[in-house]
């Protein structure tokens, strides 16, 4: 017995002491753990292409310029299996042992809570691009910075733009589900409105995965809002839609919807019926959007398409631009010094592919999302904080759109 | 028997000086396996001893992990206050559940332990003082050694917990409603307060164990916390090390925490399939646990293994 507990006692050293002592580069190190296999996996290869493809670019264009020299960067990624007990320990690992200068975010609010909370321990900056919750910023850490845009602001930019249209929104039904993405969109929404001068009529919080909405439905038709928002999945949203055509019911203005509306599946799967809904991306592969690095964003959607052979989403971009803000606030505080570039971070404000990096108080980026409409079965550009394209507005009843 | 326990000394000596002798990644790696360990070792008063196999321990070290979080978060009390509250919670639910529960035997004891963690998250979802599916926030201390040491000291009482009922007449008690609760029944041992009993001990410490890892980890949610791959995680390390004995679950847990550490590390993407290899084989060549190998080695060489496949013909 004591021979086992020895030998347990062994496997418990053998586990801490193997696998991680790498000798550290002559380079800037980046550290991460993302979910590169297990449940997570599907979205968490956006940010390892999106982290090497960054990398890749600025390496080439001669790596990071300190104090007159030109420094590579060295990208140590590993694997958390969607796991985040897991993942704490190997970002922990990332600056113990492997001693990265600086960290870059996993996947997911979920992961990236904890995960932040060891950058904050060993007060080593930490950009990521796949964490939106407000949560993360909300507890006053110094070293967290993060690139998706706040939950709480989804609404944002579709309520600014509802105060420049004719005629103006006066009453509004919010649905959202009861998951946690969903419910922080649905409490800054409730804010915005108040805000805006538009009452809530209809507020209701459904389960996350339903499928029948026949009872939200019946009260938007006793009600009739000018507006209808609501934040879903994109299965909720296909079979809320479909279900507001069947009962004929919906906004007299226009609906919106948080998701789906971006995607191809959206337009496939409801067809005519798809059109003239609104939506938004914190995202678009546009011209417009200048990078140092990629050119612009078009470019960019090109090389990454080329490389990858899928096509970049907002994840992506929002990714790479985690690596521009670290390596921009290591370039601007000329020095490795993590207190300095954290500092430098904190004052960031440039132009890259994804937008125009700025981060608030809590260190998350202060960005419009895009407003977006389908218009002949295109995903059409409306809206940021002014108008791109004009609007279908007010939306035609069912059966007259398209 | 006496010496065994002195050896047990130096054990307990080194494991206790991780902090000061291992880096920062051991010590993550410790307090990880610490708790699981005492997890499984919770587990294993009930499951080990009754034979109830139970798939919803992760109830109580959800309520563990929230009491502390809403004491800690919402209250803005002390981490000791919320740790108690975790307990007090843990037992009243195991106290009241138990009572209808334990009463069920075999596959239908299983099933019903199955649904208790998913309601519970299902309630805690939508409680406003929970933070709902948001979930809460806790302070961020940057002392882990103390969570190592706390979580050293909460394995410790557990297996001292399970030493004394392993020689105790509750143990005895608990061993022969598992051998035939029936028979066990006629005795005149009173098997329904027994098994709850021994339940509510295991709510306790896997209680505290869940309070640890949320302080430590700074934020919980529902599905985290109610986690269900905790309690096959429970069932597994036990059944691995060698239900019904003390240091069964310590070892299992720490063996397969180890394994699972260096499969994920090292070859992350087949790491699931590899792990799932070493279960089978040690359920084909270690029927009884890691905990008969020692005996079983010396007695039998090679031939334990071979003997173990025959025994229970496979």
């Amino acid at each position: 017995m004591t021979k086992t507990m020895v030998l347990a006692g062994m496997m418990v050293v053998l586990a801490g002491a193997s696998a991680f002592g790498a000798d550290p580069p002559r380079s800037i190190s980046l550290g991460a753990s993302l979910q590169l296999t297990g449940q997570d996996a599907n979205t968490g290869r956006y940010y390892r292409d999106a982290y090497n493809i960054a990398i890749d670019q600025i390496n080439q264009a001669g790596g990071v310029k300190i104090a007159g020299k030109s420094i590579p960067i060295a990208l140590k990624l590993l694997d958390n299996q969607s796991d985040t007990n897991l993942s704490v320990r190997q970002y922990v690992q990332l600056v113990t042992d492997d001693k990265v200068d600086f960290l870059l975010g996993p996947y997911a609010s979920g992961a990236t809570l904890p995960t932040s909370s060891i950058a904050e321990k060993y007060e080593i900056p930490m950009v990521e691009g796949g964490g939106a919750s407000p949560q993360i910023f909300s507890r006053g850490y110094k070293f967290i910075f993060g690139t998706l845009p706040p939950a709480d602001d989804y609404f944002a930019s579709i309520i600014a733009m509802l105060g420049q249209l004719q005629p103006k929104a006066k009453t509004a039904a919010l649905v959202a589900a009861d998951d946690a993405f969903d419910v922080s969109v649905a409490k800054g929404t409730r804010k915005l409105l108040a805000e805006a001068g538009i009452e809530i009529v209809v507020d209701q919080t459904y389960a996350a995965k339903t499928t029948d909405f026949s009872s939200i439905m019946a009260q938007i038709k006793a009600k009739a809002p000018d507006i209808v928002l609501w934040g879903g999945l994109e299965p909720e949203v296909l079979n809320a839609i479909r279900q507001a055509k069947g009962l004929d019911t919906g906004a007299k203005l226009m609906m919106s919807f948080t998701v789906g509306v971006p995607t191809a599946d959206f337009r496939q799967a409801l067809g005519k019926d798809a059109e003239d809904a609104f939506g938004m991306t914190a995202w678009l592969p546009s011209p417009t959007l200048k990078d140092d690095w990629f050119g612009d964003a078009a470019q960019f959607a090109a090389a990454w398409k080329a490389k990858f052979g899928y096509d970049p989403d907002y994840h992506a971009a929002a990714g790479v631009a985690a690596v521009e803000a670290l390596v921009k606030g290591i370039e601007s505080a000329d020095t490795l010094d993590r207190a300095k570039v954290r500092d430098a971070i904190a004052k960031s404000d440039f132009a890259s592919l994804y937008a125009r990096v700025r981060f608030n108080e809590g260190g998350q980026i202060v960005v419009p999302q895009i407003v977006i409409q389908i218009q002949n079965g295109e995903v059409t550009p409306i809206y940021t904080d002014h108008f791109i394209t004009k609007p279908i507005f007010p939306v035609p009843p069912w059966g007259q759109r398209g | 028997m006496k010496w065994r326990w002195l050896a047990l000394a130096p054990v307990l000596a080194v494991l206790a000086g991780v902090p000061w002798l291992g880096d920062a990644v051991l010590i993550q790696f410790g307090i990880n396996a610490l708790l699981i360990a005492t997890l499984a070792q919770s587990w294993n008063i009930l499951g080990g001893f009754t034979g109830y196999v139970s798939f919803g321990n992760s109830a109580f070290y959800g309520l563990g992990a929230y009491g502390t979080a809403i004491a800690m978060a919402q209250w803005h009390q002390p981490f000791w206050l919320g740790l108690a509250l975790g307990a007090v919670l843990a037992v009243v639910v195991a106290a009241v559940l138990g009572g209808p529960i334990l009463r069920l035997r075999g596959p239908y004891f299983a099933i019903v332990t199955l649904g208790i963690s998913a309601a519970l998250s299902a309630l805690f979802a939508n409680l406003d003082i929970a933070g709902k599916n948001i979930g809460l926030i806790l302070p961020l201390t940057r002392d882990d050694a103390m969570f190592y040491e706390l979580s050293l000291g909460l394995l410790a009482a557990a297996t001292v917990a399970v030493a004394w009922i392993a020689r105790s007449r509750f143990g005895i008690a608990l061993i022969a409603i598992r051998e035939n609760e029936d028979a066990a029944a006629a005795v005149g041992v009173d098997a329904t307060r027994y098994k709850l009993a021994a339940l509510i001990l295991a709510a306790v410490f896997t209680a505290l164990a869940g309070g640890i890892h949320a302080y430590w980890i700074t934020f919980i949610d529902p599905a985290g916390s109610f986690d269900t791959t905790l309690d096959v995680r429970m069932v597994i390390m036990t059944m691995f090390g060698g239900p019904g004995t003390v240091f069964g679950p310590v070892i299992g847990a720490f063996v397969l925490s180890a394994i699972y550490e260096v499969l994920a590390n090292g070859i992350s993407t087949a790491a699931a399939l590899f792990f799932g290899l070493v279960i089978l084989l040690a359920v084909i060549f270690l029927p009884k646990g890691l905990i008969d190998l020692g005996g079983g080695f010396r007695a039998l060489g090679w031939r334990y293994f071979l003997a173990n496949i025959e025994r229970h013909r496979l």
